[in-house]
């Protein structure tokens, strides 16, 4: 199952590259690695997700930082 | 500049409102009643000072740097590097904002309408329909809200007025019995909402008429302030004390409304409203994000980014929390500091720095 999401997702993302790429002009070099950067960064994210869905995220790292202001508002 | 379209202010007070009134309107006022109990309608009044408040900073900000975003000018106020810290931390907190929203708009439809749907499509198909309204661009955003905000306003007021005959206003006394400690407690959760409108930041350079922008972001507050008190009376006269313990507060009341035996069935209209105002919500945050970032790499065009940054939007959509409980309780909690402290602090910082250093020549 974890091979087909990981299948499913690559796919996601070259279909994405496939639109993409042909608009960029051949001079804009920066914005060719700014996208390769970015989706590599989602592939890689999606790759921990899905073999780790219940790692911690964003906002528990921010529930930790705020929790004694947080406290004040707890009923 | 990267984007080359033009808004009015009039259209960037328009796209506003909804920013903050989409998920405002569907677990605020349950929050807030929580701490205010029979003070709710007052806590929305409390809040909106925020929202005066840094859209006066924005302003101020704007008029040293008027063809910047906030992730520009915060390089020439601190340096280089400092900057473009804080345009990273912008990033990420928009990225980390905007995963909550689309995943509390996908909690919603799946639990009052598609429950069988499973979330990630809905998630996903919200940010592909937002994607397409980005690589519009800012134009696009602004004609999308002013084609569905007049409708969403007025459907929404239908709502109450066919609520009406049910309204109980001796609901609301005694009024302040506690003082004005709970009705201030209650406010602080909507402060975290009205904050969002630093988002003002990143739309002040591509205004046409600069000078009313502040007219119109203040305008933009009032309306705001006024649909949230208007609600919260709403629910307040409907539900009573027992506010605080229903998850979407609107939905129950339009299932509630039943006008001469065939007039029932209404939660479909708060469904239309939601899911116009979120696309225009999660539209704007996805702009800000696209344009933040391809401001941050000093790009030239911003188009190539959307659908990348679309994709980990799903992601930290599904990473944002493990459940609606979890969810909630953090957007009652720890969350307004959050919104707040990034949202005003930074801004409030880099303007007083600048303020000094303006002193110092």
């Amino acid at each position: 199952m974890k091979w087909a999401a990981i299948l499913g997702i690559t796919v996601i993302l070259v279909l994405m590259a496939m639109y993409e790429w042909p608009k960029m002009d051949k001079k804009m070099k920066k914005e060719k690695s700014a996208f390769v950067a970015i989706t590599i960064i989602g592939w890689l994210l999606a790759m921990l997700l899905v073999f780790f869905p219940d790692m911690p995220g964003p906002t528990q790292l921010v529930d930790a930082i705020y929790k004694p202001l947080g406290k004040l508002l707890e009923k | 500049m990267i984007e080359k379209g033009k808004i009015s202010a009039y259209q960037m007070g328009i796209l506003m409102f909804p920013t903050i009134l989409a998920t405002a309107l569907l677990f605020v006022p349950s929050i807030t009643a929580q701490h205010a109990e029979r003070d709710l309608w007052l806590s929305p009044i409390w809040a909106s000072s925020i929202g005066f408040f840094i859209v006066y900073i924005v302003y101020q900000l704007n008029k040293l740097y008027p063809e910047m975003s906030i992730i520009e000018y915060s390089t020439h106020i601190i340096g280089r590097i400092p900057g473009k810290l804080i345009g990273l931390v912008y990033i990420v907190f928009y990225l980390h904002v905007n995963g909550i929203v689309i995943r509390e708009y996908g909690e919603f439809v799946v639990s009052s309408s598609l429950i069988t749907t499973p979330l990630v499509i809905l998630l996903g198909s919200m940010v592909l329909v937002c994607a397409f309204a980005v690589r519009g661009g800012v134009e696009v955003l602004g004609r999308c809200a002013q084609i569905f905000m007049p409708g969403v306003t007025l459907l929404f007021l239908l709502l109450i007025v066919l609520l009406i005959p049910d309204l109980h206003s001796n609901n609301m006394f005694p009024m302040m019995e506690h003082g004005l400690k709970p009705s201030i407690l209650g406010s602080i959760v909507p402060q975290g909402w009205l904050s969002e409108f630093m988002l003002t930041s990143f739309l002040f350079p591509f205004l046409s008429d600069r000078e009313k922008g502040m007219k119109w972001g203040m305008i933009s507050v009032v309306a705001v302030m006024l649909l949230m008190v208007l609600t919260n009376f709403a629910i307040l006269f409907l539900f009573g004390g027992i506010t605080g313990d229903l998850v979407y507060p609107v939905m129950t009341a339009a299932k509630y409304i039943s006008l001469a035996g065939f007039f029932e069935h209404l939660e479909s209209i708060v469904m239309a409203i939601w899911v116009a105002s979120a696309f225009v919500k999660i539209s704007v945050f996805y702009y800000v994000i696209v344009l933040g970032t391809a401001q941050w790499l000093n790009l030239s065009d911003y188009r190539p980014l959307v659908l990348p940054i679309g994709f980990i939007l799903l992601l930290f959509s599904l990473w944002a929390a493990p459940n609606l409980q979890e969810l909630t309780h953090f957007l009652g909690t720890s969350s307004t500091f959050y919104f707040v402290s990034v949202q005003v602090g930074i801004p409030l910082l880099l303007l007083s720095i600048t303020l000094v250093k303006g002193e110092k020549k």
